[in-house]
């Protein structure tokens, strides 16, 4: 299943053999997340990962990140085994994680500050990213003064300018309404491509998997495992025009039809 | 010439906004309601039959503030009282602080501090009066320990529940962005426990207040409790009661003031905030 991936691509993370158990208590068997996941991630790419909810996308995101020791199994990052939460793997939540009690310029310097960079350089980080999102007017606001997309811009910021090698987003713009998530979109992609860093995208949402990745790993659910692997060949940049072309909804078919299968031949 | 048109028209505009001001519900009502309670004090007070002496009217209550005012003993015994609740809190608030958010944060720290704080929750800070009259004596120490040990036991308490309600996510972000676990600590279990830590240190204060007019009472040679409880013995109420309004004013000041310290520290806060 994995041949797909990787043709001689260098691989940035390697998930190896990985389950996940919940205990239950109360005597009942341990719930299995995802069972013996093997994905290999190459360098550079954009990765979605899909599924209905509940098959353990998320967790599985998790697991890269280090904020989840898996049960069985491991992930490699450029070859060397994770072990606990990692600065090198940037991470962007779902819900909103931007602190309210800092500034815009406060909440993208924490990472760069964290890690005990000189004032000079974490200025220019700040200037670099904020502008890079489109909030260099709003560096001295407060997140409550934001709205909802722009909050997500400080969270990409904030990410971004803690130079990550590889950034893992967990439906980062599940919140957002319509048009917002549109314009998101497109700024995930400018930063992926003026970045060149490799991107895990987790998200339920069959348009923005097609429009972001390069390749979407489809699960099925209880436990979660892999049910394919389907490479989206659109030229790059896309834009609101490419998603009315028949390219767009020809992947879009076909990965709504892989979900279907997935769905299909559950357990 | 636009210029001075200005300046000559600016000041009826704001004196709009003030008189606007005057004019609204909360002010007017909150007025008529103090004017109420004179009233009728001041009407029981002139009832025949009522002795002057014990009930004194409203004029004669002016009459002893500003006797007390001049003979300097009301600025002494305030200032005397202001320095035992600073001293206190200070001392009650800090080890509260210091305690609290460490049982709260750590959980090691949790499980050696929890019961002590739990043990004494129960406890008035009043009822340790004795025992501190015994073993420290009735000086200035004896009092501050008091004032101190009412501060700290709401500051202790909210401090503790604030550290417990830092948001995951948070503490998952900076994780992730590089942050060790003290930084963590220091960078997002106290900014965003601080809202907690100041309704704690707010109620701290009005509840060193109570306990400093008490620890006066007993044995204090200067202060606005020895104040009342002295000219109580004379039969002086009229100066009775001018301290008790100017403890009640005292009160009411310091309380704003540990509001809008705390308001303007919590700017970024995103809880509703009534005008």
């Amino acid at each position: 299943m994995n041949q797909v991936v990787s043709q001689a691509m260098p691989v940035k993370l390697d998930v190896k053999g990985v389950s996940q158990h919940f205990e239950m208590g109360g005597g009942e068997k341990p719930l299995s997340v995802l069972e013996n996941i093997d994905l290999s991630i190459p360098s550079g790419k954009f990765v979605s990962l899909i599924g209905e909810s509940g098959c353990g996308k998320s967790t599985l995101l998790r697991i890269m990140a280090g904020l989840l020791p898996p049960s069985q199994g491991h992930v490699a990052h450029d070859g060397a085994p994770i072990s606990g939460i990692n600065h090198r793997l940037g991470f962007v939540f779902q819900q909103d994680a931007v602190f309210p009690w800092l500034t815009v310029e406060k909440n993208v310097e924490y990472g760069p500050k964290a890690r005990g960079l000189p004032k000079a350089e974490r200025e220019r980080l700040v200037v670099h990213w904020c502008e890079s999102v489109g909030l260099s007017n709003f560096r001295k606001a407060y997140p409550k003064q934001l709205s909802g997309g722009m909050r997500k811009r400080v969270d990409l910021a904030r990410a971004y300018a803690n130079s990550p090698d590889v950034l893992l987003m967990d439906e980062p713009f599940a919140a957002l309404d319509v048009q917002t998530k549109g314009v998101m979109q497109q700024a995930v992609q400018d930063l992926w491509k003026s970045t060149g860093k490799t991107v895990v995208f987790v998200t339920h949402d069959l348009e923005e998997a097609v429009f972001l990745s390069d390749l979407v790993v489809i699960l099925k659910s209880r436990p979660g495992r892999i049910h394919s692997i389907v490479p989206i060949d659109i030229g790059r940049p896309r834009d609101e025009r490419t998603r009315l072309s028949d390219e767009f909804a020809a992947a879009k078919r076909s990965l709504w039809n892989a979900m279907q299968a997935a769905r299909a031949t559950r357990a | 010439m636009a210029g001075s048109t200005l300046a000559e028209t600016a000041p009826p505009g704001r004196h709009g906004a003030f008189v606007r001001w005057l004019l609204q519900p909360s002010f007017v009502l909150g007025c008529l309601s103090l004017l109420g309670v004179i009233a009728i004090y001041w009407l029981v007070s002139l009832r025949s039959g009522v002795n002057e002496s014990l009930v004194p009217s409203p004029p004669q209550i002016a009459a002893a503030f500003v006797e007390e005012l001049a003979s300097g003993e009301l600025w002494t015994n305030t200032v005397a009282s202001l320095w035992r609740v600073v001293v206190g809190f200070g001392i009650g608030a800090g080890l509260a602080v210091v305690l609290g958010a460490l049982s709260g944060w750590f959980p090691y720290w949790g499980y050696i501090l929890n019961p002590i704080i739990d043990a004494i929750r129960p406890i008035p800070a009043l009822a340790y009066i004795p025992l501190v009259i015994v073993w420290v004596g009735i000086g200035e120490p004896s009092r501050i320990i008091i004032i101190a040990l009412a501060v700290f036991k709401p500051c202790v308490v909210n401090a503790r529940a604030g550290m417990q309600e830092v948001a995951q996510i948070h503490v998952d972000a900076a994780r992730t962005l590089g942050a060790s676990r003290w930084r963590v600590f220091s960078t997002v279990a106290i900014p965003s426990s601080i809202p907690y830590l100041i309704a704690g240190l707010r109620t701290g204060l009005s509840t060193g207040f109570l306990a400093l007019v008490a620890a006066e009472l007993i044995a204090a040679p200067t202060g606005l409790g020895f104040m009342i409880q002295n000219a109580g013995q004379y039969f002086r109420t009229d100066i009775t009661i001018v301290g008790i309004i100017v403890i009640g004013i005292l009160g009411a000041l310091l309380d704003q003031a540990a509001f809008r310290t705390g308001r303007a520290m919590t700017a970024w806060s995103e809880v509703r905030r009534l005008p």
